[in-house]
C-alpha cells in the first residue's frame, strides 16, 4: 500500500483541509501507542463511503474515531494506516417532534443531541461519559450505557434503525423511523457494541423519551456495603420506580483525584471508606415527591448516616458529575479502568471481590455500580506508576477474572494491558461471531485486533 | 436416508407419542393463522427436551430436509408454514416454566409456554412478563420470541426483544449454545438481538431467560369516544406531550367498536367513530391527577363520551374489548385478512383516510384496530375467502395498504413477521445490499439453510 497515492486519492474526495498527513498531527489520533499514516475526516455519508471505498481497494486498515473518548478500548489495533472521524457528520436527518423519534447521523456529541430534543421536550436518556465529546457513533459502537438505564432502557431498547459502511465503502440499512418493527432482522443488534470490527455506524434513528416534569435525587450515605445493600434490595423488592440506583464507593488510600471528581457528591464520601447510595426519580411532581419521602425512610431504615435531597441545580450538577466517573478519555499514572457485569443479585459478593482483591495488592477502588442492573464500573488506582504498579493491577485483574468471568478492561497503560485477557472469557457462540466477522470484514480490515472476535 | 427410515428412527427416539405421520393430521400443520398459502409437512415431531431437539435436527440434517419450528400455529405470516415440507417441530409438548428468579428480575421458560399463562404463573410473585400480543391467550413464548411479537402495553414496555435476557437455541450443525443469562453483555456480539424476530431461519430457540417486571403499584384506564378519528389521534398526540408516556394507546374504529359492542353488550354509542383506550401506570401519587388531565384532554378534542376505569374489575372490561376485537371480527364477515404495518406516529391520520378509500375502492368492510401511540395499525380486511372475486380485491388491497405505508415511510412488518405473506416486499424497504447483509448473518448462522427455509429473504 502507497500512502502517498491512498493520501492523494483521499485529499481529492474531501480536500485537503479535511486529511492529515503530517505524522506530528497524525500523532494526536494515535490508539493506544498505534499511530495512523492518515487521518480523514469525510463530510458526509457519501464521502465517507467514497473513503472507505478507495481505503479498501488500497488495502488500508482502518480505525472509526468518533469523539476519540474511548479509543482506550479494546486491544490496540493489529494494523493502522488510516483514521476515519465521523465529526463532520452531524447532521440532523429526520425530526419531526410529534413522531417522537429522531433519525441523526453518527457524527453528532450526545450533548449537542439532547439540546436539540431538549427544545421540544424530549431527551435521548443515554447518560454516557463526556458527553460534550462523547459521539452517538462511539457510544453505539461501545454500547455504553448511563445510570438512567434502569428506567429507561440502554440503546439497546431505544435504537430502532441504522446506517453503516461497511469495509468495501458498500452503504446498508437496516430497522427504520418506526417504534416496531420485524422487517427483516435486526441487524441494529448487530452492530451495536461490535466495537467498529463490522462497519462503520453514520447515522442512526431513535426512539424518543418526553422529558419529565420533575426530577429529584435522594443521596444516602452507608458506613458499610452490607447497610447500602440493604436500602437496594429493599428498593430491588418494592414498587417504586427511580430511574437509576447508583452505587458510589470508595476504598484504599484516600484519592484526591477521585475527590474533585466527585464535586458536590464528595460529601456523601467523608472518612476512609464509605459508599454512596443515589436514588433519582423523574415524573410526575407528586411522584417524585413520593420517592424523596419514601426512599429517604428506606434509607434511614437501612442506617444509613446521612441522606440528603438533590433538587434542580444540585441534581443536574450532580448528574453531570457522576455519569463522568465510568470516562476512559483520560486516566491516571497507575490507573486501571475495568467495567464489571453480572446478575445483579450478584453485584454484592462481586464487589466485595473486587475490593478484598485490591487490599491485597494494596491498591485504591473507586466503583460505580449501576446498582440494579449489575454493571459496575471499577477504577483502580496504584499508589505509583513503576513496574511495582503494573504486577500489582495484573495480579488484582487475573485473580479477579478467575472469580468473575465478566470483567472487560476499558483503559489502562499499554503495558499494563500487555498479556491480559482484555474481554474478559470468551462468550458462548464465539464461533458464529467469528463466521460474521469474517462474512462482513473477510481481510479484517476494520478495527484489526481490537474486539473479542 | 429414505422418507420411511426417517419416520421409524424418529419413532425411535420420541416415541409413538412424538410423531405424527397419518395425512389427515398433517394437513393441520399446513398453514397458520395466515390462510394465503399452504402446505403440509412430511412429518411433525413433538419432542419434550433440548436433547430431543438435537437428535431431531441431526438426522434432518442427514437427511437433507428441512425443520420448520411452530408454536401454536397463531402467526399470521405464514412463519410456521413448511413452504417446502419436511419436519415440523412443535414446542407443544415444551411448556414448562423451569425456574422464576426475582432477585435476578428473570425467569426461564421452555418455547411453548402459553404467553398469557406465563403472566397468570408470576402474578403471585409481583411480576409479569410485560409484551402482551392479543393472541396472548394462545399464542407461546417460542413464537413471541420468533416474530419480536409485541402487544398494547410495549409503548412503554418495548416488544419481546426488549425482554429476552438469553436463548438456549440448537444450530444447524446441531450444536447448542446459551447466548445470555441475564448478566448484562460485555463484549462480543449480540447474539440474542439476532435471534430474536429470527422467524425461526437462525436457530431452533429450546429455552429462554426472560426479563420479568414488577407489577405497577397503580393503574387507571380510560376509554374515550371520539365523533371522529383524527380527535382521538389528536388526543393521543398530547397525552404524550404531558411528559409522562403511557403504558399503552389504542384505538378501534366505528366497525371495530360496533363488533365488539356486539358481543360483549358494552353498551358504547353507535355514533362513536372513534375509541380511544389509555392506560397509565406507576405509583399512586399523582396518578388520579393525571387522569385528570387526561379526561381534559379527550374533552379539548371533542370526546362525546369519556369513562375513566378505576378498578380491576372495569379495566379488565376494557380490555377485554380491545383484546377481542380480532376474534369479534368473525361476527362480520367469514374470514378476514389483518394487515400489520407500522408508520410514524404523524402519518396515522393520513394512513386512516387512505385505509378507508381502499376500502371504497375495493368494496369491503375494513375495520381498524390499532396501537396509535406506536404508528402500528392493523386494518382488517372483512371477505369470504370462498369468492375468488371478493378474494382477489382484498389481496389488492392489502397490496396497496402496503405501498402507501411504505411511501410514508412505513414498514411491512411491526409485529407479525414478514414469513412467507410479505416475501415479495422486501425488495421494497431494502436494497439489494441491505438484503445481502442479513444473508450473511443468516449463512453464518446456518450455511446449509436447514432451518426454515423460503422465509424472509424473497
Amino acid at each position: 500500500m502507497s500512502v502517498t497515492t491512498l493520501s492523494h486519492e483521499l485529499a481529492a474526495i474531501v480536500g485537503n483541509h479535511h486529511l492529515l498527513t503530517d505524522p506530528a498531527d497524525c500523532a494526536a489520533y494515535a490508539v493506544q501507542g498505534v499511530t495512523p499514516a492518515l487521518v480523514v475526516t469525510p463530510g458526509s455519508i457519501e464521502e465517507l463511503s467514497q473513503v472507505m471505498t478507495i481505503a479498501h481497494a488500497a488495502g488500508a486498515a482502518v480505525v472509526p474515531w468518533g469523539g476519540g473518548t474511548q479509543q482506550s478500548w479494546g486491544y490496540p489495533p493489529a494494523r493502522l494506516d488510516l483514521v476515519v472521524r465521523t465529526t463532520r457528520l452531524n447532521r440532523v436527518s429526520t425530526y419531526k417532534p410529534d413522531d417522537v423519534t429522531i433519525a441523526v447521523e453518527a457524527g453528532i456529541t450526545l450533548a449537542a443531541l439532547n439540546t436539540i430534543l431538549g427544545r421540544h421536550g424530549h431527551m435521548l436518556p443515554v447518560d454516557a461519559p463526556l458527553p460534550r465529546s462523547a459521539t452517538l457513533g462511539g457510544v453505539l459502537a461501545t454500547a455504553m450505557d448511563g445510570p438512567r438505564r434502569l428506567g429507561y432502557g440502554t440503546l439497546r431498547d431505544l435504537l430502532i434503525g441504522i446506517q453503516v459502511v461497511e469495509a468495501t465503502g458498500r452503504v446498508t440499512k437496516a430497522g427504520g423511523l418506526v417504534v416496531k418493527n420485524v422487517s427483516g432482522y435486526d441487524m441494529m443488534k448487530l452492530y451495536l457494541g461490535s466495537l467498529g470490527s463490522l462497519a462503520i455506524i453514520v447515522s442512526a434513528g431513535f426512539k424518543l423519551i418526553p422529558r419529565a416534569q420533575a426530577a429529584a435525587t435522594i443521596g444516602c450515605r452507608f458506613a458499610t456495603p452490607d447497610s447500602a445493600f440493604v436500602l437496594i434490595d429493599a428498593l430491588h423488592a418494592g414498587q417504586l420506580t427511580p430511574i437509576a440506583v447508583e452505587l458510589l464507593a470508595q476504598t484504599g488510600s484516600t484519592n484526591q483525584r477521585g475527590n474533585s471528581r466527585l464535586g458536590n457528591v464528595a460529601a456523601l464520601f467523608a472518612g476512609p471508606a464509605c459508599y454512596g447510595v443515589l436514588v433519582p426519580a423523574e415524573g410526575l411532581p407528586a411522584a417524585v415527591q413520593r420517592h424523596v419521602r419514601d426512599v429517604t425512610r428506606l434509607a434511614e431504615q437501612a442506617g444509613a448516616e446521612a441522606v440528603q435531597t438533590f433538587t434542580d441545580d444540585a441534581h443536574a450538577d450532580l448528574w453531570a458529575r457522576v455519569v463522568d466517573l465510568p470516562q476512559t478519555a483520560t486516566i491516571a499514572p497507575g490507573e486501571l479502568v475495568v467495567r464489571l457485569t453480572c446478575l445483579p443479585g450478584d453485584l454484592a459478593p462481586a464487589l466485595r471481590d473486587a475490593g478484598d482483591i485490591a487490599a491485597q495488592h494494596g491498591l485504591a477502588l473507586l466503583t460505580v455500580a449501576r446498582a440494579l442492573s449489575g454493571v459496575a464500573y471499577l477504577r483502580l488506582q496504584a499508589d505509583t506508576a513503576d513496574d511495582r504498579a503494573t504486577a500489582a493491577l495484573q495480579a488484582w485483574h487475573q485473580a479477579m477474572l478467575r472469580r468473575r468471568p465478566h470483567l472487560t478492561i476499558l483503559a489502562g497503560a499499554p503495558t499494563t494491558k500487555a498479556g491480559l485477557s482484555v474481554w474478559g472469557a470468551a462468550p458462548a457462540g464465539q464461533a458464529i461471531m467469528q463466521r460474521i466477522k469474517h462474512a462482513f470484514d473477510p481481510e479484517g480490515r476494520l478495527n484489526p485486533g481490537r474486539f473479542i472476535v | 436416508m429414505d422418507s420411511s427410515q426417517l419416520n421409524a428412527e424418529l419413532r425411535r427416539m420420541l416415541g409413538p407419542r412424538g410423531v405424527i405421520d397419518d395425512p389427515d393430521a398433517l394437513i393441520t400443520y399446513d398453514a397458520d393463522g395466515c390462510m394465503m398459502d399452504t402446505h403440509a409437512p412430511q412429518l411433525v415431531v413433538l419432542p419434550t427436551s433440548t436433547e430431543e431437539v438435537v437428535a431431531v435436527i441431526k438426522l434432518a440434517a442427514q437427511a437433507g430436509v428441512p425443520v420448520v419450528p411452530r408454536g401454536t400455529g397463531t402467526g399470521l405470516s405464514g412463519g410456521a408454514t413448511p413452504m417446502q415440507g419436511g419436519i415440523v417441530i412443535s414446542t407443544a409438548r415444551m411448556n414448562r416454566v423451569l425456574e422464576v428468579d426475582t432477585r435476578n428480575n428473570r425467569v426461564q421458560v421452555q418455547p411453548g409456554v402459553i404467553n398469557f399463562e406465563l403472566s397468570q404463573y408470576l402474578k403471585p410473585y409481583g411480576y409479569h412478563y410485560a409484551p402482551d400480543p392479543s393472541s396472548q391467550k394462545s399464542c407461546t413464548i417460542g413464537g413471541n420470541i420468533a416474530n419480536n411479537s409485541g402487544g398494547p402495553h410495549c409503548l412503554k414496555y418495548g416488544t419481546t426483544t426488549n425482554h429476552v435476557l438469553g436463548l438456549e437455541v440448537v444450530l444447524s450443525d446441531s450444536s447448542v449454545i446459551w447466548t445470555g443469562d441475564g448478566t448484562p453483555a460485555n463484549g462480543g456480539y449480540d447474539l440474542t438481538g439476532l435471534l430474536t424476530g429470527s422467524e425461526g431461519t437462525l436457530g431452533i430457540v429450546t429455552q429462554a431467560w426472560l426479563r420479568i417486571t414488577r407489577l405497577p403499584e397503580a393503574v387507571r384506564v380510560v376509554l374515550a369516544l371520539f365523533p371522529d378519528i383524527a380527535g382521538a389521534t389528536a388526543t393521543v398526540s398530547d397525552v404524550i406531550a404531558c411528559g409522562l408516556l403511557p403504558a399503552a394507546l389504542e384505538i378501534m374504529d366505528r366497525l371495530a367498536i360496533k363488533a365488539v359492542n356486539d358481543m360483549y353488550k358494552l353498551g358504547l354509542p353507535d355514533t362513536a367513530e372513534a375509541a380511544l383506550i389509555i392506560e397509565v401506570d406507576g405509583v399512586e401519587d399523582g396518578l388520579d391527577d393525571l387522569l385528570q388531565e387526561i379526561v381534559g384532554i379527550c374533552e379539548r378534542h371533542g370526546a362525546i363520551n369519556v369513562r375513566p376505569a378505576r378498578t380491576p374489575e372495569e379495566q379488565t372490561q376494557v380490555w377485554a374489548a380491545r383484546k377481542n376485537a380480532f376474534g369479534a371480527m368473525g361476527r362480520l364477515a367469514p374470514t378476514y385478512h389483518l394487515v400489520d404495518t407500522v408508520v410514524p406516529r404523524t402519518r396515522l391520520p393520513y394512513m386512516m383516510e387512505q385505509v378507508s378509500r381502499i376500502a371504497r375502492k375495493y368494496d369491503l368492510p375494513i375495520a381498524n384496530v390499532f396501537h396509535a401511540g406506536d404508528g402500528n395499525l392493523h386494518p382488517i380486511i372483512l371477505f369470504d375467502r370462498r369468492d375468488p372475486d371478493q378474494n382477489e380485491r382484498a389481496h389488492a388491497a392489502v397490496d396497496e395498504v402496503l405501498q402507501i405505508s411504505i411511501a410514508q415511510g412505513g414498514v411491512i412488518s411491526g409485529e407479525h413477521g414478514i414469513g412467507v405473506e410479505k416475501l415479495n416486499y422486501m425488495p421494497l424497504l431494502f436494497s439489494p445490499d441491505d438484503l445481502a447483509a442479513m444473508q450473511r448473518v443468516q449463512r453464518s448462522f446456518d450455511p446449509v439453510t436447514l432451518l426454515n427455509p423460503g422465509k424472509i429473504f424473497p
